[in-house]
């Protein structure tokens, strides 16, 4: 009996986690459809369930897709995808159990240049908080240059949260299974496979940005894949994306020191909030992907 | 397969007809959603068929549909990942997430399992009181072979059955009787053997060059007449009266008067028929 309650099993509908909020968005986070830091939730719930109970939800596949939610469809290269504590989950939405904490984000967008985004920044303290899929994980910040203000900066935001986070150089460890954030100029994080991922494009990372010319430059992408801008000197980005499984990777990165600056004064809840990855230009946050014209 | 011309308004019926009037309850079983108009039915189709003077048979039936409507119940409640209601929690299954079992998901599949059985109890009706050999014959005009094919299979099924009968019989006097497997061996030798015998006689006597034969007028009678208003009624009735019903992600369902309008009209519907109890005599 104890074994089968651990398990998860019992009659009626379990404990009920605390601290679940829900968002539903679409375009990327640019157009709020629920907002709602105290859903309807009742017993051990699924994501799937959490919603049903907080919009209106159309399912097909006996429950187990969402097809519209709000009357918003899905389907063509457009379609609901969600996101618990800024994880995309690997599990369908039925079959993912909420904890304590979680942040869960639907959103509706176009997936043609990026089938899968595999994390996003816009839950942010979460996933430093409460980690994901019920479990915790430790937090590494690797710095090029530990000493640098914008290390202490991004130390200070944990500290500030009373997030426990370990100070580690680049590459120090072949495999992880922490949280890692990543702060230095491009240029200098390369060699990093995770950040390769960044200078791939769209494809690879998920993130709507491309740093291209060594990390000099960095192409702000539409939601198409296309460039729509590019910005040399001074510019920053707070990105996140996953390496071959491994738990995300947050980048508090730029094309030069002062790009790093200026990525680190938008690494903060309220700049962060609601956006997929978060690009600095000339002093002003653009969230990616940028709006086409 | 074993029907027996008995004194009742349904055997008294021409063929085609109780055949569409078994249709027809096929048919709103099919179309309505609400389980308790389903349970109306499924006693409607139950009292016509003691009606008939074969509710043994059809009881029978429904006695045998119960492992079936038991197994959908359980699949669905396993495989429905619908339904805010959770009665149990099955835990974590690796790859197939989180298994709950909710109460719309097993109020689903008892749904489902109900039409399965008023499907099977219509079904059972009408091979206990629909003449097969008179139906068939009102289809030899659409399609004579096929007709002829269906009624020369029909006849075979009992004719095997007994011949089952007689060779496992023949058998348990052996001293090593042997499985039912040689028995079915038998049986499906025999059956091949017979279907050559009978080919070969349907050839000798022509039958491969017959045409499609004249029609056969026949006047309706009162029964004829009272079980196609009947058919058409419980067609109408649950195709344009219908209850509305959801089970997913809640149960929503009335019990308002147009439920209960349409339990009173489907029963009447199934029942009336059985009123006129004048000609019934084989």
């Amino acid at each position: 009996m104890a074994a089968l309650a651990l398990a998860g099993c019992g009659l009626g509908a379990g404990s009920t986690p605390s601290n679940v909020s829900l968002l539903v968005t679409q375009g990327f986070g640019a157009q709020t459809v629920v907002s709602d830091s105290r859903p309807k939730i009742v017993g051990a719930d699924t994501v799937m369930r959490l919603l049903q109970r907080n919009a209106v939800v159309a399912t097909t596949y006996g429950g187990g897709f969402v097809a519209s939610i709000d009357r918003l469809p899905g389907g063509g290269s457009s379609d609901w995808f969600y996101y618990v504590n800024g994880v995309q989950a690997g599990k369908g939405a039925a079959e993912t159990k909420l904890h304590d904490g979680d942040h869960v984000w639907w959103d509706r967008h176009d997936w043609s240049a990026a089938e899968s985004i595999p994390a996003v920044v816009g839950s942010f303290p979460e996933p430093f908080v409460d980690g994901y899929g019920g479990r915790r994980y430790p937090l590494r910040i690797e710095c090029t240059q530990t000493s640098s203000k914008a290390c202490a900066a991004v130390e200070h935001t944990f500290a500030a949260m009373n997030v426990e986070a370990f100070l580690g150089c680049l590459l120090c460890s072949q495999y992880n299974l922490s949280l890692r954030v990543v702060v230095g100029p491009y240029a200098t994080l390369s060699a990093d496979p995770a950040a390769d991922q960044l200078a791939r494009g769209v494809g690879a990372s998920g993130v709507y940005a491309r740093f291209e010319n060594h990390g000099t430059r960095l192409a702000l992408l539409g939601p198409s894949g296309r460039v729509v801008r590019t910005a040399a000197a001074g510019a920053g980005l707070v990105a996140a994306t996953r390496f071959l499984g491994q738990p995300p990777v947050w980048f508090v990165t730029g094309t030069d020191a002062a790009g790093v600056a200026a990525a680190v004064s938008a690494f903060d809840a309220a700049t962060l909030d609601q956006h997929f990855a978060v690009a600095v230009v000339d002093g002003a946050a653009i969230p990616l992907p940028d709006q086409e014209p | 397969m074993s029907y027996l011309r008995r004194a009742s308004p349904l055997h008294a019926a021409r063929a085609a007809v109780g055949a569409a009037y078994c249709g027809a309850i096929v048919l709103a079983a099919l179309v309505v959603a609400d389980p308790l108009v389903l349970g109306v039915l499924a006693a409607a189709v139950l009292v016509a068929g003691f009606a008939s003077g074969v509710g043994s048979r059809v009881a029978r039936s429904l006695y045998l549909s119960v492992p079936m409507a038991a197994l959908i119940v359980a699949v669905n409640a396993l495989v429905s990942r619908g339904g805010l209601t959770v009665i149990a929690r099955l835990g974590d299954a690796g790859p197939l997430g989180q298994l709950d079992i909710t109460l719309e998901a097993v109020a689903y599949g008892a749904k489902e399992a109900l039409v399965l059985v008023v499907i099977i109890a219509a079904c059972a009706l009408a091979s206990a009181a629909v003449d097969p050999d008179e139906f068939l014959r009102s289809l030899r005009r659409v399609s004579f072979r096929s007709a002829l094919t269906a009624t020369i299979a029909t006849r075979m099924v009992p004719l095997l059955a007994l011949d089952a009968q007689r060779i496992g019989e023949a058998q348990r006097c052996r001293p090593d009787p042997g499985g039912r497997l040689a028995v079915m061996r038998a049986i499906t030798a025999n059956v091949l053997d017979r279907s050559l015998d009978i080919a070969a006689t349907l050839e000798v006597r022509g039958y491969g060059s017959a045409r499609r034969p004249r029609r056969a007028r026949r006047a309706w009678s009162r029964h004829d007449l009272a079980f196609a208003c009947s058919a058409a009624a419980i067609a109408i009735l649950a195709i344009a009266l219908p209850a509305p019903f959801s089970f997913y992600p809640e149960i929503h369902g009335s019990l308002g008067v147009t439920t209960w309008a349409l339990c009173g009209a489907l029963a009447l519907a199934v029942l009336a028929p059985f009123a006129q109890r004048r000609g019934i005599r084989p």
